[in-house]
This record gives structure tokens, sequence and C-alpha cells, in this order.
């Protein structure tokens, strides 16, 4: 959902080296060391993989190392209270939470701040019309029979991603084997030499800060959007930006919600400038996710806390001409909202409660963007995560991708080790494409679609869309498609 | 069929098949011990060195092969796991007969339970391509893993130990390349530890492929001269079976049948050993034969 930033340290020393023979380079080196996998990047994606292979008797044999510019033993893990929350959350899905589960992490996660809920409300801003995911209805439709839990009345889990890496990295400690270099920069990836013994010439060869070398027969690029290993592997990503802003926010709200704390609401309400959404944390907090105008986020930064909430609420409950209004606003946004509120009618059981307090310092902002890399292998190269794909947060898929991403790399290194094949064989990795593109290609596109629709404030596509929400709404395919996707199924 | 022999045989079309080493009337697998002094084909020689430089090309002539190659292993597998003793598990020797540029022959010196691959071709070419893509793998460039050898199954040495012999002997599209199967078989055998396996990879004779080969290209179209193809050549499962079983000494055959699925894959389809490409499998006795 949001940039990574762990690796951002790069870009200025970072030397990225095209994919070509480079043997008259650096005199005679010593023999890099030699890995079986290195994986760049120590987010959600990169840790999963790594404890993925480390859990399967079939590929825990593979050497391999972690490399990840951040302190991975500093990272903070969660707070111990149950009112303080990291604005960096997801929506894991069952399919994402089902993958931790098989990897032996999900024990590892502090499941009192995990909130699964039950609920999703999702609305035009501008004529007001709504798609009901009632998901005890559905699913029984949608969930194939045999895919069934006690956990299907479920639609999705909020967590802190902190306790998503936090505890992928208690079970990697626990599973041991991994060389993890951290905190260790990337010098330089070029290819390895073609010496009389050994011909390393289709190997990258990564030139470490402190001073290592290592060889990659596979070389995972889990190391974000701007993904160095991309650049070296020479992949295009291509996309757009959207020229809006995430601004998100830890709140608390005036309780836990209208269906108390065992039916759990998401709300997401579609503005001309983008989708608010807030869903559910556990008691009475609530993860803020706003997409807005550029201008619009850095106005709502600076406000004061009073005002901030002030606007969130507006942001559920008035018209969009009102909500323009108070963007224009420096502060005072109490009153106006307060005052505007009584002229405009809602029925407060279909929108959130109330938000009653936004926790000191989690506002933050961060720009929206679309890209796909054109593909996700190359010789002995796998890109996953937002290396691979960035996706528009609207449909909070962002997280779960790369964690699919992980589990289809790792079934198909599976596959390759079986075969005696070279897992960095484009031949092996064939497979991990195949399986992942299309599917990710799909939802990018529909919620990049989705995005584009409920843009317009006026002209045609208005009312066309409104119909069609009804229409979708009684029995269409975008709203079982967004649910098999919510889920993961 | 077509599909299935006109990929992975394209490498065939310009052989003269001049020997009849087993015809319906006479599979004299088990008497046929007066071999020629090599079981290689010249022709064949000169085809795969004019193969050699795309052996490794994912995307080239070779893929349907490289597509093929997990399937190999799931075979073994499945043999290994038929038996009673020993634990299937130990450390395995392979030699890999036909081995061209390596592709079977890498991927069983990659897997944990093998000690050893000892692989031979008489193609000089096409084992410089093995030879020199080995060294893009470190892992088989240790000492032992994997010994490429340009030489005929006559031109090994001739073990002295049972431990000199190997547990899998692999022979994968092979058969169909020989002067005479039977003689090289029996040239095989001596190389064969006790309770070790034969695993070969081989098309049937089917009345598919005499349809589109014979009555439609060389009898109706007149587009192949007549007797250019010799349909025969290729061995039957059943065949397999028997000439194992009329020798004695050999544990029952085991097989598998696949198709190639375009756009799929290759895909194991039961009871298609009876009409295109087929794996085949059967162990040495114990006491030896």
């Amino acid at each position: 959902m949001q940039p990574r930033v762990l690796l951002g340290t790069w870009r200025s020393s970072l030397r990225v080296v095209g994919r070509r023979r480079t043997y008259a380079t650096a005199a005679k080196a010593a023999l890099p060391e030699l890995y079986d996998v290195v994986c760049v990047g120590g987010g959600p994606a990169g840790l999963s993989i790594l404890t993925g292979l480390r859990a399967s008797p079939i590929t825990s044999r593979l050497k391999v190392a972690l490399i990840e510019g951040q302190d991975l033993a500093r990272q903070p893990p969660p707070s111990s209270s149950l009112t303080d929350f990291s604005n960096r959350c997801s929506s894991l899905t069952p399919a994402s939470v089902k993958y931790l589960e098989e990897i032996g992490a999900w024990h590892h996660i502090k499941t009192e701040r995990v909130q699964p809920y039950q609920e999703m409300q999702v609305w035009d801003g501008v004529t007001d019309s709504r798609i009901e995911f009632d998901w005890a209805k559905a699913s029984s439709s949608i969930i194939p029979q045999q895919q069934r839990t006690h956990t299907s009345g479920d639609i999705a889990y909020m967590t802190e991603n902190t306790n998503i890496t936090t505890a992928l990295m208690a079970r990697l400690k626990e599973l041991g084997g991994v060389d993890t270099y951290s905190p260790v920069r990337v010098s330089s990836i070029e290819l390895g030499q073609d010496t009389p013994t050994l011909d390393l010439s289709s190997w990258p060869v990564l030139s470490l800060s402190d001073g290592r070398s290592l060889a990659a027969r596979l070389l995972i690029g889990a190391d974000g959007a701007n993904s160095p290993v991309r650049t070296f592997a020479n992949i295009a990503s291509h996309g757009w930006d959207y020229n809006r802003f995430g601004v998100v926010a830890t709140l608390q709200l005036e309780g836990p919600g209208w269906g108390g704390s065992e039916h759990k609401i998401a709300y997401q309400r579609f503005l001309p400038t983008g989708p608010i959404a807030l869903l559910p944390l556990p008691g009475n907090m609530a993860s803020l996710v706003w997409s807005t105008t550029p201008d619009r986020a850095a106005r709502l930064k600076s406000l004061a806390p009073n005002d901030f909430v002030a606007m969130v609420n507006a942001a559920f409950r008035l018209l969009t001409t009102d909500i323009t209004y108070l963007h224009s606003m420096p502060s005072g946004h109490v009153d106006e909202v307060s005052w505007r509120e009584q002229h405009t009618t809602v029925s407060e059981d279909k929108i959130p409660m109330r938000v009653a307090n936004v926790q000191e310092g989690s506002i933050a902002a961060f720009p929206l963007k679309m890209r796909h890399a054109d593909t996700y292998i190359g010789e002995r190269i796998a890109l996953v995560g937002d290396a691979a794909h960035t996706i528009h947060p609207l449909a909070g898929q962002g997280l779960n991708q790369g964690q699919a991403d992980a589990a289809a790399l790792v079934r198909t290194i599976e596959t390759a080790v079986e075969g005696g094949m070279d897992i960095g064989n484009t031949l092996a990795l064939e497979a991990y494409n195949s399986e992942q593109y299309a599917k990710n290609n799909a939802l990018l596109g529909v919620v990049d679609k989705l995005h584009k629709l409920y843009s317009f404030e006026t002209g045609p596509v208005v009312p066309l869309r409104s119909l069609g929400l009804k229409a979708v709404d009684g029995m269409g395919w975008v709203k079982d498609f967004l649910m098999r996707r919510a889920a993961g199924v | 069929m077509e599909v299935i022999r006109g990929e992975m045989h394209a490498c065939l079309q310009n052989q003269s098949y001049k020997t009849r080493p087993l015809s319906t009337s006479s599979i004299t697998f088990t008497s046929s011990t007066t071999a020629p002094p090599t079981s290689v084909s010249a022709t064949e020689v000169s085809h795969f060195n004019a193969l050699a430089s795309s052996w490794w090309d994912p995307h080239g002539p070779s893929r349907l092969l490289h597509l093929m190659n997990p399937l190999r292993h799931t075979f073994i597998s499945r043999c290994l796991a038929s038996q009673p003793s020993p634990s299937p598990t130990e450390q395995l020797r392979y030699l890999d007969i036909g081995c061209g540029g390596g592709i079977f022959a890498e991927s069983a010196a990659r897997r944990y339970n093998t000690s050893s691959v000892t692989a031979i071709d008489p193609t000089p070419e096409v084992l410089k391509v093995a030879e020199a893509h080995k060294r893009r793998d470190p892992l088989l460039m240790q000492t032992g893993k994997l010994d490429y050898r340009n030489c005929s199954i006559e031109d090994l040495p001739l073990p002295q130990t049972d431990d000199e012999k190997f547990d899998i002997i692999t022979l994968f599209e092979v058969l169909e390349h020989v002067n005479n199967p039977s003689a090289f078989l029996h040239a095989i055998f001596p190389h064969l530890k006790p309770g070790g396996w034969i695993v070969l990879s081989t098309i049937a004779r089917t009345w598919v492929s005499w349809a589109t080969t014979i009555v439609a290209a060389e009898q109706v179209l007149g587009i192949v001269p007549r007797g250019t193809h010799d349909w025969r050549k290729y061995v039957d499962e059943g065949e397999m079976r028997e000439f194992f079983e009329r020798m004695g000494g050999w544990g029952e055959g085991r097989c598998m049948g696949v198709v190639y699925v375009p756009g799929v894959g290759w895909r194991e389809v039961k009871g298609s050993e009876g009409v295109g490409n087929y794996f085949f499998g059967v162990r040495k006795g114990r006491e030896g034969v």
C-alpha cells in the first residue's frame, strides 16, 4: 500500500550495471560467495519467500541469503498498547493468512492486533448508490466448498505491516539457515566472470557495502517499486501516476462500530477525487486510507487534530460540494462541519461511527501509482511484490499480491528442485510468471478502471454509473470479482 | 500424435533407416548376441552435431525435451518408491546413455539423493556443449558429481565389482536411434547393479503413425518415396515388457504414458503408452542376471 522506503538509501550510491558481459572489469577478484538464492529486500514479500523456502523440506537444502538496507534487528515491533497502532496497515486476505499459516509464521502473529471484518459498505459519493457486500450470504457461492473454514465468515483481516514482518522474522529465526546481511546496501550488481574452471557469466554478482561479493543462482528482487534488481535485469515497468496522494492515519472511533466487536464493517466511499476508506482495527480503533489530490493531501496533513477529525467525519457524510468547500479552509473545520451536518441527512448506521480522535503523529501521505513490470522473470532473476507491480490502494491488495507472488515463487522453486532444474533458469521460472502475471494484471486493470469510473463528478458517466452500480449490485461480476479478490480466492 | 512425434523427433527426419533392429515377426532381443561393434549410427552422430549449438536454448528445437525432463524424475521416483528395499533415499549412481547436451544428466546430478552421474554420448559436438554448459553450475563442477564421456556403451570399461556398477541406467529418447536395440540393451546389463533400475523412454509403434507416415505420405500422396520410413523401428511397451520377462531375473516392468498438449506441456495420460511416448522402467533382480 505504501512506497517502500527501506531501500531508499540505495539510490544515491547504487551503481546498476546493465545486463552485459563484463569480463574486462575488475581484475581477477576473489571468487564471490555462491548462493542458490539471494533475496534483496526484507519487506513482507521477501521475508515470506525466504520463510517459505526454509520451511519446505524440498527447498531447505538451498543456500540462501537476505540483503536488507535497514537494520532488521532494530525494526520496531508492534506496540504493546491496543490503543496505539501503526498507520501502515494491510487487509490480509484469507489466502494470505492461509499461506502464512502453512509456512509457520502465523502463530508468531500478535492476534490481539488483528481485526477480522465481516462486512463491506461501498458507496458512490455523488449518487449515493451502494454495493452491499453481505459476506455471509455470498460466501457460500463464492468460496469453493473445500476452501471453506471456520473463518469463512471473515472477509479479510486488518493488521499492521510490522505485525506481519515481525512474525516472519521470528519464524525465520526459528528456522535458521538464512545468511542475513543487514544493514547492508548493494553497491553494484553485475554479471560474473567466465574463468577456465567456472562460467559465472550468467550469474548476477552483488557487491555489498561491507565489501563482500555474492553470486546468485537466482536473484530475487523484493526491493520495492524502484527495484534496483529490476533495473539490473533491464525489465521495463510501465504505468502512470494518479496525481493523487494516499492520506493514512490511525483513528479512534466513538465505539467499536455498528455491528459491535463481533461484526466489524469496512467502509469505502468513492469521492470524485478518490475513495476514502475506513478499515476496522481492534477495539474502537480504525485505519484511514484517503486518496485525494496532492494539494488537498498537503492541507489535510497541516490541519489541527480536531479539524482533521472533523474532515474525516465530513468526508463520509457531507455532499461533495460541501467537502470541496471544506478543503479550501485553512482551519475552523469543527464548527463548519457541525453546521453543515445539520442540513444533511444521512442514515448513520450505513456509514462508519464517528471519529473521536486521531492518533498523534499517525497522519502521513504518499503518492499513488500504478506500475506493472513487463515480466517478472529473467535469466537468474525473479521479481516479487512492489518490484513487480504497484497497485492503487483502493482494493487493499498490494501486500496480498506480494504474498501470492511469494507463495507462487516458492512453489515454482520447489518444482524446479524436484526436477533437478537450475532454479535460475528461465525455463524453471516460467511457471511463476505465468501463474502470477495475468492474475495481477487483471486486478491492476479492474482497480485502475474503478478509480477512473468514480473520478467524474458530472457528465454522462455519473447517472450511468449509478444505474450500473445498481445493476452490478443486483447481479454482477464486478461485485463477485471484488469479493473474490478481497478474499483472495 | 503428429505434434508429439513431429516436434520431439523432428531431428529424425533425415535419418536413413537402413537397419531393422526389431521386426514384428521376430522380436529376437534375447538371441541377438552377434551385435555390430557399436550400437551407434554414423548418420545419427552427424545429425546431432548439427543440433548442438541450440541444445540449451529454452525456446529452441530442444524445448520439448526440456519440458519433458521433470517427468523423467517423476517416473524414476515412482520406480524407486515401488521397491521394498533398500530405502530409495540412499545416494544413487546414475549412468545416462545418449546424454546429448546433458539435459537429464545435469538435472540428475543436482538432485539431493544423487552421488554421481556418468553421462555418455557418441556425438562429440553435443558433448562439448554439455561440458561448456556444466561449467555454468558450480554444483555440477564438484569433483565426481557429473562426468561426461564421449563414447558408446561398448567403449565404457566393464565394472569389476558391484560398487563400480550403477543404481540407475537411463536411456531417454535413445532406443529409437540405435542400430540394434537388443544388442544395445545386452551391452548395458553388465553395468547395472543387482537391484538397480533401467529406465527408458521411447515411442510406441502405432496405427496413427503408420496411417500418417506410411499410408498418407508414401502410398497415397507419394510425397515421400516408398520405403523411406520404417515405422517398425519404434518399440511398443508390450514388447519391452516381454523382452525382459523372457530373459528372466528382472522385476515387473513399470510404465507411464505421456502426451504433449500444446500450451499446457507434457501430461501423464493413463493408457497412452499404447499410442505414443512412454516411459518404461524395470528392476534387475537382486541375484543378478
